[in-house]
């Protein structure tokens, strides 16, 4: 998968490229925003990493140019300001996600998966994790061919693990999709949840499939041998 | 045309005041003149025309009454012989008299000059004469012709006057006072525009002296005032409204100094931990597990500052009322559930019972509403012990407002601390600025949404018994015109 990383800053670039090719993406950087909107127009990427302030063009004329010209590659936008009216502008031009400076770069690779998987074939219903199986429709989870009862957000706390499964897994984003917080509550909460659901998921067995990592959120994986 | 006098608006508008009330002034001093000179120019000129023809009117009746004794003949002649004369005294003038046509006696010089039938009509035997005819003779002199009958003894034909006078001088008069009057309107107007100037400077110094104290003011002299004393009365209150304003601008200054103090304080010890830790790592070869560490310590102190950060925008965006809110009618217990069930696995692993009571409606922004809420469960949740109770109550109280209580049985909070609560940064348990997430903002934040809202928020305690957060929000759509007047501490 080709990703063009259009941004000015070196460090953010340098970072979000070999971020991103370690996650096993291809990934271009353009220096600013006609260089940008040429590499967009020329080569066939996938995604596009956009930042908003950009030398010679700024990315909402990037992004203007690149849908007139009749292109819907999927575009992420970065910005360091959060103002209202710049994340409505980026929407209306057509950006598909908009992320706020800092963030969290598994946030970021979690958005850009979404996007690239968007339209692309549904999710299993049964997901396998190990000797872990989880149903997704029909809400049950089984381990070593036991049933698991789970509360609801347990449950959802864990598909959402499962579903990115190897992926580091932020508090924020879990806050905002497993219960729905478009606010900043006290991050606490999630490691009190995950907690609970470690005591029923992986206490009694020897193998534990939800790890910690720290300082960044949370990774549901099979394999578990600590990555040194 | 039209565009010629919106040129001449743009360059008016750009012009200082002095130079336009100068200009407005000179303008009206020049047309007040211009019209006294045109009325003294034309009254005497008009009074040296009556003069004249009173003075030819006058000549005719002395003929007149000379005609009608023939002992005056003599005299008549004479008379008649001198004139046309040149004196000093009056200008020449001149008398002829015809009987049917035929001249009887005339001035000498004067049939040159003047032929009969330049003359008006003649005015009749008995009339005062009036009429005159104003003639330039092709010499270029000016002459006042006047002709009347008169009653001549010895004969039934009347006698026919003729009177001209030569006014070429008197021209030449009026011409030499139109001269001055001209010089004098020019001077009286330049003199105009010098009074103007100078009046209208007087008039604005104390305009002036208020824009030069207000200059006096700066950044590190926000302590000084314009100060009434001396003003005139309408400027009064100008001045006062400027010291109004500078108290309000040197309170902000002095709450923001104070802030970025605190601020920079706050920032400097995550800094300075990274720092610190990269380079005691960088120190010496490490194994990759110190390294991993160092790194997520790194993260954690870099998501905190991230939060910090947030926080403070919000903040700020706040002050300037940047903050958009989306202000709906909400049922508040509506609201208030998905909050509370986020914190639910906290207060069941802390052992806490969590309630809500009553009813209520808001008018409200619901993303900040339950950020403020969240931020109340969060402190309350943490400063309760095992075994303890939060209670979120919904009521309505007078007036329309809606109030929503957060109450616990925690520890609560040192009286001396109350009063600062919800100001920036202020921690009533330093010990506890250590907690992740917790960066001395959540007060301040609540504080900030229920001002956006027109509401208020107050925090009462009693140590070791609890404490009681309440957020009171206006029924109607308020502005922020309370603000600093809406957050109200008391102790219980």
């Amino acid at each position: 998968m080709r990703i063009l990383i259009v941004e000015d800053e070196q460090k953010t670039a340098a970072y979000l490229s070999r971020g991103l090719a370690e996650a096993g993406f291809a990934p271009d950087v353009a220096q600013d925003g006609d260089e940008g909107l040429h590499l967009a127009q020329q080569g066939h990427y996938d995604l596009i990493i956009l930042d908003v302030m950009l030398p010679r063009r700024d990315g909402l004329s990037v992004l203007n140019s690149l849908r007139r010209s009749g292109s819907d590659v999927p575009v992420l936008f970065l910005s360091a300001r959060d103002t209202v009216t710049d994340r409505v502008k980026g929407l209306e031009l057509g950006a598909d996600d908009y992320l706020v400076k800092p963030f969290a770069f598994s946030e970021l690779l979690a958005r850009v998966r979404t996007l690239l998987r968007r339209g692309s074939a549904r999710q299993p219903d049964i997901l396998v994790i190990g000797d872990m199986e989880i149903d997704l429709l029909g809400n049950k989870v089984k381990r070593g061919g036991e049933r698991i009862e789970l509360t609801p957000k347990e449950f959802l706390l864990l598909s959402l693990l499962a579903r990115r499964q190897g992926e580091v897994v932020s508090r924020a984003f879990i806050a905002e999709q497993v219960w729905d917080m478009n606010f900043d509550g006290d991050m606490n909460v999630i490691d009190v949840v995950v907690r609970r659901l470690r005591q029923k998921i992986d206490e009694r067995f020897p193998a534990k499939l939800i790890r910690t990592v720290r300082g960044r959120g949370y990774l549901l994986e099979a394999d578990n041998a600590p990555k040194k | 045309m039209r565009l010629k006098s919106k040129a001449a608006d743009a360059r008016a508008a750009g012009w200082s005041l002095t130079r336009r009330l100068a200009l407005l002034y000179t303008v009206s001093a020049a047309l007040i003149l211009l019209l006294a000179s045109q009325f003294w120019y034309l009254s005497l000129v008009d009074s040296l025309e009556r003069e004249d023809v009173d003075f030819l009117a006058d000549r005719i009746m002395t003929v007149r009454k000379l005609l009608q004794n023939p002992a005056h003949d003599v005299l008549l002649q004479q008379q008649i012989a001198l004139e046309g004369v040149s004196s000093y005294v009056i200008e020449p003038h001149y008398t002829r008299l015809l009987r049917e046509g035929h001249i009887v006696l005339e001035s000498p010089g004067m049939p040159a000059i003047l032929p009969p039938s330049l003359f008006p009509v003649p005015a009749s035997i008995t009339a005062v004469p009036k009429g005159v005819k104003q003639w330039r003779s092709p010499a270029g002199r000016a002459y006042m012709l006047m002709a009347a009958e008169a009653q001549s003894v010895g004969s039934t034909a009347p006698m026919l006057i003729q009177v001209a006078l030569d006014m070429t001088d008197e021209g030449a008069i009026v011409a030499s006072y139109r001269m001055r009057l001209v010089v004098g309107l020019l001077l009286g107007v330049l003199a105009a525009a010098g009074a103007g100037t100078a009046i209208t400077r007087r008039g604005l110094k104390p305009i002036l002296d208020i824009a030069d104290a207000a200059t006096q003011i700066s950044a590190t002299h926000l302590h000084r005032r314009i100060g009434r004393a001396g003003r005139p009365d309408e400027l009064v209150d100008l001045a006062a409204a400027f010291d109004r304003m500078l108290d309000r601008l040197e309170e902000s200054f002095t709450r923001l100094s104070n802030f970025s103090a605190d601020l920079a304080h706050e920032l400097r010890t995550p800094i300075n931990n990274l720092v610190g830790e990269a380079e005691v790592a960088l120190e010496r070869v490490r194994e990759p597990e110190d390294y991993r560490r160092v790194l997520e310590s790194s993260l954690e102190e870099y998501a905190r500052l991230s939060r910090t950060i947030d926080s403070l925008l919000f903040l700020a965006r706040a002050d300037n009322e940047e903050v958009p809110i989306d202000r709906k009618r909400f049922d508040a217990r509506s609201e208030i559930a998905p909050v509370m069930e986020f914190y639910e696995p906290m207060a069941v692993d802390a052992g806490i019972t969590m309630r809500c009571e009553g009813d209520a409606y808001l008018n409200a922004d619901a993303i900040l509403f339950r950020r403020a809420l969240s931020n109340l469960l969060s402190n309350a949740l943490r400063h309760t012990p095992s075994g303890g109770r939060v209670v979120v109550r919904a009521t309505v109280a007078a007036g329309g407002w809606a109030e929503i209580a957060v109450a616990d049985t925690g520890i609560g909070i040192a009286p001396e601390h109350l009063p600062r609560i919800f100001d920036r940064f202020y921690r009533a348990d330093p010990a506890r600025s250590t907690s992740p997430g917790n960066v001395g903002l959540g007060l301040a934040l609540v504080k900030s949404i229920m001002e956006l809202h027109g509401g208020t928020s107050h925090i009462t305690s009693v140590l070791g018994e609890g404490t009681r957060a309440v957020l009171r929000f206006p029924g109607s759509a308020r502005t922020r015109d309370i603000r600093g007047s809406v957050s109200e501490v008391a102790v219980a």
